[in-house]
C-alpha cells in the first residue's frame, strides 16, 4: 500500500529531523561539557560548578526566581481566574485582552519599562517621593519577581479560568447540601478540580521564569541566574568559556525536565472531564465586595499590561538623538524606517519561513502521531517534550556547539535562527494537530470510504478540510512566538542575520528606549494582527495561546 | 449460493481474545436481517469486516459470488450508516448526499436529480441548502441514511443507527428505514442491542452472545421458540422457575419429562392469574401472594410469590381497575406448553407437547 509507505517516510523524516536538530544538539552540549580546549575528556567543568560559589549562588537564584516567579503568578493567575470566571465583572472580555496583551508583549521591553517607572529615576519613584513616600528602586531580586509574576499569570490565569467554568455546579450544590462550608467547598470540591490546570499553567510560569533571561539580566544589578551565566561564559569577548556555557545549560535542562516530570506526577490521576450541562452562574456581587474584585481584577490586568502600554506611548514622544523632549514626534519610527529597515524584514522573514515549516511538519508528524499510534509514535510524541522544556539561551547554546564546526556549518547564517525557533516550537503544532484530529471521529473518513474514496482522498476530502482552520490558527499564533523570540537568537545572530527582539535588547543597552519602544509597538501590532487571525478563525480560545 | 454468505468469520484480536468466532450467515436478496446482542457480543466488528474497515483473522465473506476480502473498502460499493451519524460538517445537506455519487462520475443532471429523490425519501428536502453542524440528531441520521442509499449499494450496513436517538423518534425513524429498505429493495444488515427493535423491523435475526451465533431465524422464531437459555433471556422477559419439590410435583403434574433439563422457565405473558383456585386439564394451579403490582397502561405486571419463587405475570388490558394489592392471595395458572426447558449447556430440551 502506498499510503504505508509514504506515513512510514514521514516516520524515518522525524526522527531524521529530530536527531539533527535536537539530539545532535543535545549531545554537543554534553560533550562540550565534559571536555576541555584541548580535547581531552574532563570533569573538571562538572567539579568548578559543584564547588565555586558563583555557581551555587547562579543555580539557587535560579530556582528562588522561578519559584517566586511561580507564587507570584499563581497567586494574580487565581485571583483573576476566580473574580472571571465566579463573579460578574463589567468589562471582563478587556480584561482578558489586557492578560492577552501582557502574554504577547515583547520580552525585555517589560522589563525595561518597570525600570522608566520605579528604577533609580523613575517616573512614578519621582511623583511618590513629591508626595513624601520613598520606595527603594525596583533592581534586584523583587523587581524579578515583580516583573515575572506580572508577565506570566496569565499563564496561570488563562489554564485555570477554562477549568473553573468547567467545574460541574451540581458538585458544588451536593458539597453545600452536605453541610460544607465554602471554604471546605473550595477546598475540597473546587480546588482538586482544578488542580491539574493549576498545575499546568504554574509550570508553564515555572519554565519561562527559570529560562528567562532579560530580566535578570536587566534588572538583576548582580542578582545572576543560570541562563545569564551560560550567557555570560559564553559571550564574554576575552575568555568565552563555551565548555562551562554548555555545562550549565546541562543543568538548565535537568532542572526544567525535573519540573515538567514533577508535574505530570503530581497531576497524573486528576483528569476530570468537564460537563457542560451544569455550568456555574456568576454570582453579581455587591458593595465593598464588588469594588474589591473589579480592583483586583483590573489592577492586576494594567499592571501586567503596563510594560506595553508605556512603550507605545514612549515610541510617540518626541526625541532628539536617544534623549526624550517634551511633546508628541513620530522620529523613533522614523528611524526605525530609515535604518532599521532589514532588521524588521530579518524578522519577519525568519518568522514566516520558520512557521511555514512548523505548519507543514507538525501537521504530517501530528496525523503520523494522531492516527497510527504504537510504540514509535509514542516514542516520538515523547521526544517532543525535551525542545519544549528547553530555555531558549541552551537552544542557542547547543545550536552553535553542533553546527559551528563538524559536517553543517550553519553559524552566521539565518537558516540557523529559523531552525532554531522551528525546533522549539514544532511541538506545539505537533499536539494542536494531533489533538484537532482526535476530535474527528474516525467514521467520518470511513463514511467516505464506503462511499467510494481510496483513503488517501477521503483524508484529503474530509479530514483535512476540517482541520485546516485549526491548523492555520496554531501557525498564527507560532507566528507570535517565532517573532517575539530573543534568547536562541541572541547567541546565534550575527550583523547581518540580527532580529527584532535582538535590536530591541541592544538599543535598550545603549539607552536608545525611544526606539525600543516604536520597534516594540511595530512588534505587538504584528503579534496582534496575527492573534486576531487566529481568533477570527478557531473562535476567540485564548487557551490556545499557551 | 446466498446473496451474501459469511463462513467461519473469525477475527482475533491479541493472543487470547476472539471477538468473532466462527460466526456463519447468509442474507437473501432485498433481506432486512438483523444482528441482536449484548453491547461487546462482536456486532460492529463484523459489520466493519463486511464493510471493509477491518480484516478478518479468518474465514471467508462472499457478496454475489464475489469474494469481497479480496476487495479494498472503497471499491466494496456496500453503503453505511453510522450511530454517530458522521456527517460531514463542512458540506451541505445537499452535499453532503452527493458526496458519493462524485467518485462515481455521475452527470450532474443525474446526480441532482438522485440527490433530491433521496432527500425526499428521507423527508429533507427544504434543507437541503442547509449546513448540518446545528441540526438534530434525528436530521443527521436521515442525512446518513440519504447519502448512503443514493448511491444504490449492493448491501445496506447500518450500525445501532437510533441508540442515540430519544424514544419517540427511534420508532418513527425505525418504521422509515423499513419502509425506504422495502422500496428500494436493498439487502440490509442492521445492528442493535435492542431486542424490541430488531423485532418490530427484521426479516431475520441473528442473536450474537461473545462472538458467537446464538440462534438465527424470523422474529416469531426468535421470540416465541428461543433455542437457547441466552436467547430466551435477551429476547424478552423470562421467569426461571426454583428448582425444589414443588417444581418436582408441578412438573408430574403437567407430565413434562425432567431428564437432561437443568433449567425451566416460562415467558411472564404465558401465565394467568385466577383469584379462585381453578385449572383445566393440561394446566397447572399454584398459589402465591401478591407481592408488587406495576401498571403500565396498556399491559400490567404481577409479582407473585410462589414456592417457585417470585413469577412475574403479565396482563394485557389491565384497564382501569386498582388491580391487585400487596399481599393479596392469588392462584397462577401454567399451562402444560408454557414451560420451556434447557439443559446444562443452556440449551432448549425438546418437549414433544
Ligand atoms: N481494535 C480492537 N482491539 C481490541 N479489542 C477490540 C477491538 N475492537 C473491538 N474489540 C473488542 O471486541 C469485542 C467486540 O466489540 P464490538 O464488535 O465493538 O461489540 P459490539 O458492537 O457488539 O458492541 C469487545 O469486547 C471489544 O472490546
Ligand atoms: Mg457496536
Amino acid at each position: 500500500m502506498p499510503r504505508l509507505n509514504f506515513w512510514t517516510l514521514v516516520s524515518i523524516s522525524t526522527w531524521l529531523l529530530l536527531l539533527v536538530l535536537l539530539f545532535l544538539p543535545v549531545g554537543s552540549i554534553l560533550i562540550s561539557s565534559v571536555y576541555d580546549d584541548a580535547g581531552n575528556f574532563t570533569l573538571a567543568n562538572y567539579a568548578r560548578f559543584l564547588s565555586e560559589p558563583r555557581f551555587h549562588r547562579a543555580f539557587l537564584n535560579t530556582l528562588v526566581v522561578g519559584f517566586g516567579g511561580l507564587a507570584g503568578a499563581l497567586l494574580l493567575g487565581s485571583i483573576m481566574a476566580f473574580c472571571i470566571s465566579r463573579f460578574v465583572i463589567v468589562g471582563s472580555r478587556f480584561v482578558s485582552l489586557l492578560a492577552i496583551l501582557a502574554l504577547v508583549s515583547p520580552p525585555f521591553i517589560g522589563a525595561y519599562s518597570w525600570i522608566v517607572l520605579f528604577g533609580g529615576g523613575g517616573l512614578v519613584r519621582g511623583w511618590l517621593r513629591a508626595v513624601g513616600i520613598n520606595i527603594p528602586p525596583i533592581y534586584g531580586l523583587a523587581g524579578i519577581l515583580m516583573v515575572f509574576s506580572f508577565k506570566f499569570y496569565p499563564y496561570v490565569y488563562l489554564m485555570v479560568s477554562g477549568a473553573l467554568s468547567n467545574v460541574n455546579r451540581s458538585l458544588e450544590e451536593a458539597a453545600e447540601g452536605l453541610g460544607l462550608t465554602p471554604w471546605q467547598r473550595a477546598f475540597k470540591i473546587s480546588f482538586p478540580m482544578v488542580f491539574p490546570a493549576l498545575s499546568a499553567g504554574g509550570l508553564l510560569a515555572l519554565i519561562h521564569a527559570i529560562a528567562d533571561f532579560g530580566t535578570p539580566r536587566l534588572l538583576g544589578r548582580g542578582y545572576n541566574v543560570l541562563a545569564t551565566e551560560a550567557f555570560n561564559l559564553y559571550s564574554a569577548e576575552i575568555g568565552s568559556n563555551m565548555s562551562m556555557a554548555t555545562t550549565i545549560s546541562v543543568f538548565l535542562i535537568a532542572v526544567s525536565m525535573f519540573f515538567v516530570m514533577l508535574q505530570r506526577y503530581m497531576s497524573r490521576r486528576n483528569v476530570y472531564h468537564g460537563n457542560m450541562i451544569n455550568k456555574p452562574i456568576k454570582i453579581r456581587l455587591k458593595g465593598w465586595k464588588n469594588v474589591l474584585a473589579h480592583f483586583a481584577v483590573y489592577a492586576i490586568g494594567f499592571l501586567g499590561a503596563l510594560p506595553v502600554i508605556v512603550s507605545v506611548i514612549y515610541s510617540f514622544r518626541k526625541t532628539s538623538g536617544p534623549v526624550f523632549k517634551p511633546g508628541i514626534g513620530l522620529q523613533s519610527y522614523e528611524r526605525i524606517l530609515f535604518n532599521l529597515g532589514d532588521v524588521v524584514r530579518n524578522s519577519v522573514s525568519f518568522s514566516i519561513s520558520a512557521v511555514a515549516l512548523i505548519v507543514l511538519v507538525g501537521t504530517l508528524v501530528g496525523v503520523l502521531v494522531a492516527r497510527r499510534t504504537n510504540l514509535n509514535t509514542s516514542l516520538l510524541d515523547g521526544a517532543f517534550m525535551i525542545p519544549y522544556v528547553m530555555p531558549g539561551i541552551v537552544i542557542g547554546i547547543a545550536f552553535i556547539a553542533a553546527f559551528n564546526t563538524g559536517p553543517v556549518v550553519l553559524t552566521g547564517t539565518a537558516a540557523i535562527i529559523v531552525l532554531s525557533i522551528f525546533i522549539r516550537r514544532l511541538p506545539y503544532s505537533v499536539r494542536t494537530t494531533a489533538s484537532a484530529l482526535r476530535q474527528i471521529s474516525p467514521s467520518m473518513e470511513e463514511a467516505a470510504i464506503s462511499l467510494g474514496y481510496s483513503p488517501f482522498r477521503a483524508f484529503l476530502r474530509v479530514t483535512v478540510p476540517l482541520i485546516v482552520p485549526g491548523i492555520v490558527a496554531g501557525g498564527m499564533l507560532s507566528f507570535v512566538t517565532a517573532i517575539n523570540e530573543l534568547s536562541s537568537s541572541l547567541v546565534l545572530y550575527v550583523g547581518s542575520t540580527m532580529t527584532m527582539p535582538v535590536r530591541i535588547y541592544l538599543l535598550i543597552l545603549d539607552g536608545d528606549f525611544g526606539t525600543a519602544a516604536a520597534m516594540s509597538s511595530l512588534l505587538l501590532l504584528l503579534s496582534g494582527l496575527a492573534v486576531y487571525v487566529a481568533f477570527r478563525l478557531m473562535g476567540r480560545n485564548e487557551q490556545a495561546l499557551l | 449460493m446466498a446473496y451474501l454468505a459469511i463462513a467461519g468469520a473469525t477475527k482475533q484480536f491479541g493472543p487470547d481474545f476472539r471477538a468473532l468466532d466462527d460466526v456463519s450467515i447468509s442474507v437473501e436478496r432485498g433481506e432486512f436481517f438483523t444482528l441482536l446482542g449484548p453491547s461487546g457480543c462482536g456486532k460492529t466488528t463484523l459489520l466493519r469486516s463486511i464493510a471493509g474497515f477491518s480484516d478478518l483473522t479468518s474465514g471467508s465473506i462472499t457478496l454475489d459470488g464475489s469474494d469481497l476480502r479480496r476487495i479494498p473498502p472503497h471499491k466494496r460499493d456496500i453503503g453505511m450508516v453510522f450511530q454517530d451519524y458522521a456527517v460531514f460538517p463542512h458540506l451541505t445537506v445537499f452535499d453532503n448526499v452527493a458526496f458519493g455519487l462524485k467518485p462515481r462520475k455521475v452527470p450532474s443532471a443525474e446526480m441532482k436529480q438522485r440527490v433530491d429523490e433521496a432527500l425526499a425519501a428521507v423527508r429533507l428536502s427544504p434543507l437541503a441548502d442547509r449546513m448540518p453542524a446545528a441540526m438534530s440528531g434525528g436530521q443527521q441520521q436521515r442525512i446518513g441514511i440519504a447519502r448512503a442509499m443514493v448511491i444504490n449499494p449492493r448491501l445496506l450496513l447500518m450500525d445501532e443507527p437510533l441508540s442515540n436517538l430519544d424514544a419517540k423518534l427511534r420508532i418513527e425513524l425505525r418504521e422509515e428505514i423499513r419502509d425506504i429498505q422495502r422500496q428500494i429493495d436493498i439487502a440490509a444488515i442492521y445492528v442493535t442491542h435492542d431486542q424490541e427493535e430488531a423485532l418490530a423491523i427484521s426479516d431475520r435475526i441473528c442473536v450474537m452472545n461473545a462472538g458467537r451465533v446464538e440462534q438465527i431465524g424470523t422474529p416469531q422464531e426468535i421470540y416465541g421458540d428461543p433455542q437457547t437459555l441466552f436467547v430466551a433471556r435477551f429476547v424478552g422477559t423470562l421467569n426461571t422457575l426454583s428448582p425444589g419439590p414443588a417444581l418436582d410435583a408441578l412438573l408430574k403434574k403437567l407430565k413434562l419429562p425432567q431428564s437432561g433439563v437443568q433449567t425451566w422457565t416460562v415467558r411472564p405473558e404465558q401465565l394467568e392469574l385466577f383469584e379462585t383456585g381453578a385449572a383445566s386439564a393440561d394446566a397447572a394451579a399454584l398459589s402465591g401472594q401478591v407481592s408488587k403490582y406495576t401498571y403500565l397502561g396498556r399491559e400490567a405486571h404481577v409479582q407473585v410469590a410462589t414456592d417457585l419463587g417470585h413469577l412475574i405475570v403479565q396482563l394485557a388490558n389491565p384497564g382501569t381497575s386498582a388491580g391487585y394489592r400487596r399481599g393479596e392471595n392469588v392462584s397462577l395458572v401454567i399451562r402444560r406448553d408454557a414451560p420451556m426447558g434447557f439443559d446444562a449447556a443452556g440449551r432448549r430440551v425438546p418437549m414433544g407437547v
